[in-house]
């Protein structure tokens, strides 16, 4: 079985793009310019979805394009989808500014 | 590369060759009913009841849309409800469009018989003027005389793998020709404005830049809300964008990798040509007619899919006088809508394209609508009005 296609932007990544839908236990190879890293999906991953490339915890930054796009609101196991179900973003977000007022 | 353009007195250069009839409204609209060649547009946006500032946002659109290289002249009528403001003066608006060395006239109801006389000098007017426009011929003349402006809309991953980035192709070329190119949606560098200040021309450029998105997330955070709820919009998250930050490192690859000279505000004209951040906001019915009115002559909306499902026919975007073309990566958006979309890069994703032979290919896309293949936005009988960028009160 051909591995499924999934795109590195940049080598601090923690995620990877599939370019092409993903089933259940499908194997994935995540290109990164002339590496390829190869993983198995947890579950299924829409085309143009994001999937995690390591174990991330809770908490953690979660990086593509080098860059920080939120921090992991669950623990995220390897292969597993990452979305807003398990990723908060950081930047302007008006309900923790008023929350943390006094 | 060069292409087919109209030469106009200042030395700029039309990639269409239109008489304006403006501010909008009754007697422009019924002028151009009338003529072809002329345009117009519908907007609630004249003024009346807005502040000062507010007032000049307006009077910047008219002004800019009335010098825009597309236009060969302008009919100005002095019925607008915002007439009265100093700003927005016929007087004041005639004298600024002149300084394009482009001719104005100027009808005055009161003067030329009331609204039905006005109408009927406009048309007469109109028709020599679209006559003497068409005996202009164009000219082959160097891409240094492109200006283009982009939005990249309903956003998903193809947008940020393929599609903004071709879009950064071709913005480094034209800007290495020496012509101009301007990016925006100051939302949508929140998270990614550092990387934007980087590349700044100046150190008051890189300050100004990050002074817009700290303004922009200021205001979220006083909403109360995760941004999350407004913007990602829900298009974006249904294509795979899970937060405002990844949206905002995927957006800006349209910017391409050339320094930026300066920040512009909305409908605002670049002082020397160059690459330019416009401190924009991301509506489609506001920002295509505000690149307009800074002087573009070409604009692109890089499209992704997620919500645009069942949308068979892709309508343009209102820019009044500026040929408009739909891009995007995303094969089943491209499918779904062929004959409405000028350019598809999902070939870098799918492997059979480059990324520079598809950014390429968007360039020569670029060069033949300018010199005077219709885009296919061109093809419909379609304007929605315009949503001028307006940020004060009402009263």
């Amino acid at each position: 079985m051909m591995a499924k296609r999934a795109v590195i932007m940049h080598p601090l990544d923690n995620v990877a793009t599939v370019v092409e839908e993903v089933l259940p236990g499908e194997e994935i190879a995540a290109i990164l310019g002339s590496r390829t890293i190869t993983l198995s999906a947890a579950e299924v991953v829409p085309f143009g979805f994001k999937v995690s490339l390591v174990d991330i915890p809770r908490g953690e930054i979660i990086r593509k394009y080098g860059e920080a796009i939120g921090k992991a609101s669950a623990d995220v196991p390897k292969g597993k989808v990452v979305h807003i179900h398990n990723l908060d973003g950081i930047r302007a977000r008006g309900d923790l500014a008023q929350r943390s007022q006094p | 590369m060069t292409f087919l353009g109209y030469v106009r007195p200042d030395g700029s250069v039309g990639t269409r060759n239109y008489v304006l009839v403006i501010p909008q409204g009754f007697i422009a609209s019924k002028i151009c009913d009338f003529v072809p060649g002329t345009r117009t547009f519908a907007s609630p946006d004249h003024g009346s009841g807005r502040t000062g500032p507010d007032r000049e946002v307006i009077a910047r659109v008219l002004i800019g849309l009335g010098r825009n290289p597309n236009v060969a002249s302008v009919i100005l009528h002095a019925a607008s409800p915002g007439v009265g403001y100093p700003e927005l003066a016929v007087e004041r608006l005639a004298r600024e469009i002149g300084r394009s060395k482009t001719r104005v006239e100027v009808l005055e109801p009161a003067r030329d018989g009331g609204t039905l006389g006005a109408i009927v000098k406009g048309i007469q007017l109109a028709r020599e003027m679209v006559h003497e426009a068409s005996r202009l011929r164009r000219e082959e003349v160097g891409d240094e005389h492109l200006s283009v402006g982009v939005k990249c809309g309903y956003s998903d991953t193809t947008s940020g793998l393929a599609g903004n980035p071709a879009i950064g192709y071709l913005y480094d070329r034209i800007v290495s020709a020496g012509g101009t190119a301007m990016f925006g949606e100051t939302t949508e560098i929140i998270g990614a404005e550092h990387a934007l200040a980087k590349r700044a021309a100046t150190p008051e450029v890189a300050a100004e830049i990050l002074r817009c998105a700290d303004v922009m997330e200021t205001k979220a955070k006083a909403t109360g809300l995760d941004i999350r709820s407004v913007n990602p919009v829900p298009a974006n998250i249904k294509g795979g964008i899970s937060s405002l930050e990844e949206k905002s490192l995927g957006a800006i690859h349209k910017a391409g990798t050339m320094p930026i000279q300066g920040v512009l505000r909305y409908a605002e004209r670049p002082p020397a040509r160059g690459l330019y951040f416009v401190d924009n906001w991301m509506g489609h019915l506001s920002i295509f007619a505000g690149y307009a009115a800074s002087g573009a002559n070409v604009v692109l909306f890089q499209l992704g899919g997620g919500g645009v499902q069942g949308r068979t026919v892709l309508e343009p975007a209102p820019t009044v006088v500026v040929p408009f073309l739909w891009a995007t990566a995303n094969p089943s958006t491209y499918s779904a809508a062929s004959d409405s979309i000028d350019y598809y890069s999902g070939t870098v994703i799918e492997g059979t394209e480059t990324p520079e032979e598809a950014g390429e290919r968007l360039y020569r896309t670029v060069i033949d609508v300018a010199s005077g293949t219709l885009s296919r936005g061109e093809t419909l009988n379609w304007s929605d009005p315009i949503q001028m960028y307006l940020q004060e009160p009402q009263f």
